[in-house]
């Protein structure tokens, strides 16, 4: 057993995209070479190497998963994973302005932590349910949000970097709380590919 | 990996493994090579290896990209010159 251990994190994102077939060949390949590359080199020059190779492999995966077919079962299970948040966001938002916060200052405070809130815990769920759903749960959000910011339909006038954050986190939000909950993690027919 | 890193010590170009993974299974899905699988070994973190064959297929469309290429390339550099 090898004293280097490659970037968590990295490792992470690629358990996100790959498809289960991909899953434990490659990511194998990447830490047996990591370890050659520590030892002849440097741990930190492996390390960038490794998030090189992270960064620089994913398009290639994505776009392999779409070839196949294998988004559109994904794609599927985030349409419903999107519609049970979105109902269950709505539904807090009318409660915020309805019953705690009725002052729209107060709602503009309490509308991004929901929002954050069950985006998580979409992310969360759509993980949980099949690989890869949360990449098009996030991007779901992001054209909600986007659609939102061009028919305006906050009714206060709100500074740029506000819907900004909405756009860019939420999203975000939905792709990294599996990450970070540690949801993908390899499972067992990892070592049987 | 020893795929990836033939291509890179014979291009001299760095390949991401993403890209190899992608190419392999393109083609073991039009049934020009074949895998199967290795023991998982400490030095890939608990992960098997996949190994890849040639298939009689994957030779054959091989050598009929080869003659293209060599139709192609042939007689290049008089056509250059002409161009």
């Amino acid at each position: 057993m090898s004293r280097y251990s490659p970037p968590a994190f990295a490792c992470r994102l690629f358990q996100t995209v790959l498809p289960v077939p991909y899953r434990g060949a490659l990511l194998g390949d990447l830490i047996e070479e990591y370890n050659l590359r520590a030892e002849a080199m440097s741990p930190s020059a492996a390390t960038r190497w490794f998030w090189g190779q992270a960064c620089r492999s994913i398009p290639f995966i994505i776009g392999s998963s779409l070839r196949n077919g294998d988004w559109l079962i994904s794609a599927s299970a985030a349409v419903g994973v999107y519609v049970i948040m979105e109902m269950l966001i709505s539904a807090a938002d009318f409660m915020i302005a309805k019953l705690v916060a009725p002052e729209p200052t107060a709602y503009v405070v309490l509308a991004p932590i929901v929002f954050l809130a069950f985006t998580s815990i979409g992310g969360y769920a759509a993980a949980r349910i099949r690989f890869g759903t949360e990449v098009f749960l996030a991007l779901f959000v992001m054209i909600t949000v986007a659609v939102l910011i061009v028919v305006k339909a906050c009714p206060i006038p709100m500074p740029w970097w506000y819907k900004f954050g909405f756009l860019t986190l939420g999203p975000l939000t939905v792709l990294l709380t599996p990450v970070a909950f540690g949801v993908l993690k390899p499972n067992s027919n990892e070592s049987a590919t | 990996m020893i795929v990836r890193r033939e291509i890179e010590e014979r291009t001299g170009r760095n390949i991401s493994i993403g890209a190899v993974y992608a190419t392999l299974e393109r083609l073991e899905a039009k049934g020009y090579v074949s895998s199967s699988t290795g023991d998982p070994t400490p030095e890939r973190g608990g992960r098997a290896k996949r190994m890849f064959r040639v298939e009689a297929a994957g030779s054959r469309a091989l050598q009929v990209s080869e003659q293209t290429l060599h139709s192609m390339t042939a007689d290049s550099k008089g056509r250059w010159e002409t161009i």
